[in-house]
């Protein structure tokens, strides 16, 4: 009775197992079967890749670029950090992950800089604010400055 | 994207050479071939990155393909001078004749798992080609910096984006840009192809290690167990560097474990060991750890079993294989590298402060635990905090089957178990003391951190779990054979 009750026992291990991980498996691939039906035609990443990469023709190989966004460059982190938006960063961040090995600046206090306004224009006086002169319109929110000269 | 394909089997062949030339036989036929594939490739993208870093030093990265073939050749002219003379023995085939019926079930379901899991992998790669955010952030982000700079990839490590946390190791965005620099171009899914082979790799390496040692149901339980985390899954396809750190750090253990049976007794396995520390070092801030506990262990517990004489030679053997690598790491950190931003935000007056918050600790404790049952499931939605969410494959099911099963634990593998075990709590214990001195916020710093530095170490808590659970009842074992056991290994044909 012993050994039969010990055999069954063994027994339930493997099976407990097998019932949970298939169910977790076959959850999962559901999950992703609706993911995949939802799939957009084209990422964020590389949509937001081929907006900026635009700009390549206009911007030196190497060195460094600026940027400026809809919120003051200290709020991109900062409001990351206390969770409340991660879009600028992930904007900001794509936007050098497109440009590298050229460096950007999240800064306006460069003589060439990257506007990135994807939530719509940019504030008013924002580039009056910083010396900002446009050099050219992409549309679509995307706009490359240069300092020219003082606020 | 077939001439960096082309790398990582170039990257394959090296591995195979350095696993054959300092682990020469191993037995058990399939599963050992298997083993000895899945370790070995491993082992094979970390030794051909750290040789495309010496080629990057000596500003010589445009032969990186020579270098990688004159180190092929050499360690393959070095295994034909050993073997030469020694006589192959063939060992056993494949292992266990018998179908029990449940293993023929459990391999069954597994491989129907198998096939789910990379259906799920291949269409979050879909969704996110460029992987999750700290992909672009970090690791594919260095890669571009590292392959479009040329000559001047130095000045990505000193351009102040301090952000992107330049001061990480560059086992992966190396083994990218090597990939790259075989196709002279960006092949822009190759980071994804990445993170594909090391998911494989992990499951592949726990499988065939316990089919190996504790026998094929053990190794297909936790392989399936591993599958049915859903974090894992998205960890590979994320192309973040925490699925190969885990990969080291399951290869570390695991050759722990074979030096410790009779026929892995030589150096060997123990230097391979080593090599897989280092790399886990070379590849997250989180291996330099794991290296420095893994070599400690080793030496303190060997002393304790078997005497300072055996530890500190068994102690050398690790440090044949990590040294070399820990040196690149070394130079990597001092000279390269910017300062870490937990090491810059670091100040003795905060420390004190910190050291005796209480608060800090009873913080780090709960979300040790909450985190603990649920990292499985994946990422907490910061929004809403962390909360319970054990899904249904977690550290539980594992204790309850442990339960069910019963306690195995051969005697050879004593040694081996306490030292995994004490290697995979001190690692718990610093993770533990790096979120009490932290300077960034507490709460920001475990909600983002906390989850992934579990699934780094989960294959090789699952490794442990399952090399004590004892074996189901109709689903015989033959395992590697263990000394003193009454179970003679089945011997294959052809041999005396």
């Amino acid at each position: 009775m012993t050994n039969r009750k010990a055999k069954y026992r063994a027994l339930a291990g493997p099976i407990l197992l097998i019932v949970l991980t298939g169910y977790a498996v076959l959850n999962l691939l559901v999950q992703s079967v609706g993911t995949y039906q939802g799939l957009p035609k084209q990422d964020p990443v590389t949509m937001h890749e081929e907006r900026i990469r635009q700009l390549k023709p206009f911007l030196p190989a190497s060195g460094a670029v600026g940027y400026v966004t809809t919120v003051e460059n200290e709020a991109i982190f900062a409001s990351e950090k206390s969770f409340r938006n991660v879009e600028y960063l992930a904007q900001y961040v794509l936007t050098q992950y497109t440009l590298a090995p050229l460096f950007v600046r999240n800064s306006p206090e460069v003589p060439m800089v990257v506007g990135n306004f994807i939530d719509g224009p940019p504030p008013p006086g924002l580039p009056q604010r910083h010396g900002l002169v446009p050099v050219k319109d992409f549309g679509d929110g995307l706009i490359l400055y240069r300092r020219g000269g003082g606020p | 994207m077939t001439l960096p394909i082309l790398s990582l089997i170039v990257a394959l062949m090296i591995g195979l050479l350095l696993t054959g030339l300092f682990w020469p036989s191993p037995r058990r036929g399939a599963a050992g071939w298997l083993l000895r594939v899945f370790l070995g490739w491993g082992l094979g993208i970390g030794v051909t990155s750290l040789l495309y870093f010496l080629c990057l030093l000596a500003g010589l990265a445009r032969y990186a393909a020579a270098a990688d073939i004159a180190l092929g050749l050499t360690l393959g002219l070095i295994l034909f001078i050993r073997r030469r003379g020694e006589r192959e023995a063939l060992n056993g085939t494949a292992a266990g004749g018998e179908r029990a019926p449940l293993r023929s079930w459990i391999a069954g379901v597994l491989a129907v798992e198998l096939v789910a899991s990379l259906a799920s992998f291949i269409v979050a790669v879909l969704k996110e080609p460029h992987g999750r955010w700290d992909a672009w952030l970090i690791w594919n982000m260095h890669a571009r910096f590292l392959f479009r700079s040329g000559p001047g990839w130095r000045e990505a490590f000193a351009g102040g984006q301090d952000w992107s946390h330049w001061d990480y190791p560059l086992m992966l965005p190396l083994s990218i840009v090597r990939g790259w620099s075989y196709a002279g171009m960006e092949e822009g899914l190759f980071p994804a192809v990445m993170g594909l082979l090391f998911t494989v790799l992990v499951l592949g390496l726990l499988l065939a290690a316990l089919v190996l040692l504790r026998g094929r149901t053990q190794g297909c339980l936790a392989a399936m167990v591993l599958m049915g985390t859903p974090f894992f899954i998205a960890m590979g396809a994320s192309q973040f560097a925490d699925v190969p750190l885990a990969f080291f750090i399951l290869s570390c253990m695991v050759m722990l474990f074979i030096a410790a049976r009779p026929e892995g007794s030589a150096a060997g396995p123990l230097v391979l060991a080593g090599m897989a520390a280092g790399l886990a070092a070379w590849t997250k801030n989180e291996g330099l750890l794991f290296a420095l506990v893994a070599a400690g262990s080793l030496l303190g517990i060997t002393a304790g079993t078997s005497g300072w004489r055996r530890a500190l030679g068994r102690t050398a053997g690790f440090l044949a294989g990590a040294l070399p690598v820990l040196a690149v790491v070394l130079y990597f950190k001092l000279r390269i590298a910017p300062a870490n931003d937990l090491m810059a935000g670091f100040g003795w007056a905060a420390l004190g402060d910190k050291l005796f918050d209480i608060h800090r600790y009873a913080q780090i404790s709960k979300a040790f635990f909450v985190t603990g049952l649920s990292f499985t499931q994946g990422l907490f939605d910061v929004r809403t905090g962390m909360g319970l969410n054990p899904g249904p494959v977690n550290l539980l099911v594992v204790a309850a089957y442990l339960f069910l099963a019963g306690i195995r634990i051969e005697r050879t593998d004593r040694t081996a178990l306490i030292q995994g075990a004490t290697v995979l709590m001190l690692m718990l214990a610093g993770y533990f003391l790096v979120y009490v001195l932290t300077p960034l916020d507490l709460t920001y710093h475990l909600m983002t951190s906390l989850n992934r530095l579990f699934i780094q170490l989960w294959p090789g808590i699952l490794l442990t779990l399952f090399m004590i659970a004892g074996a189901p009842v109709d689903a015989p074992d033959d395992p590697l054979p263990v000394p003193g056991k009454g179970k003679p290994r089945r011997k294959a044909k052809g041999t005396k």
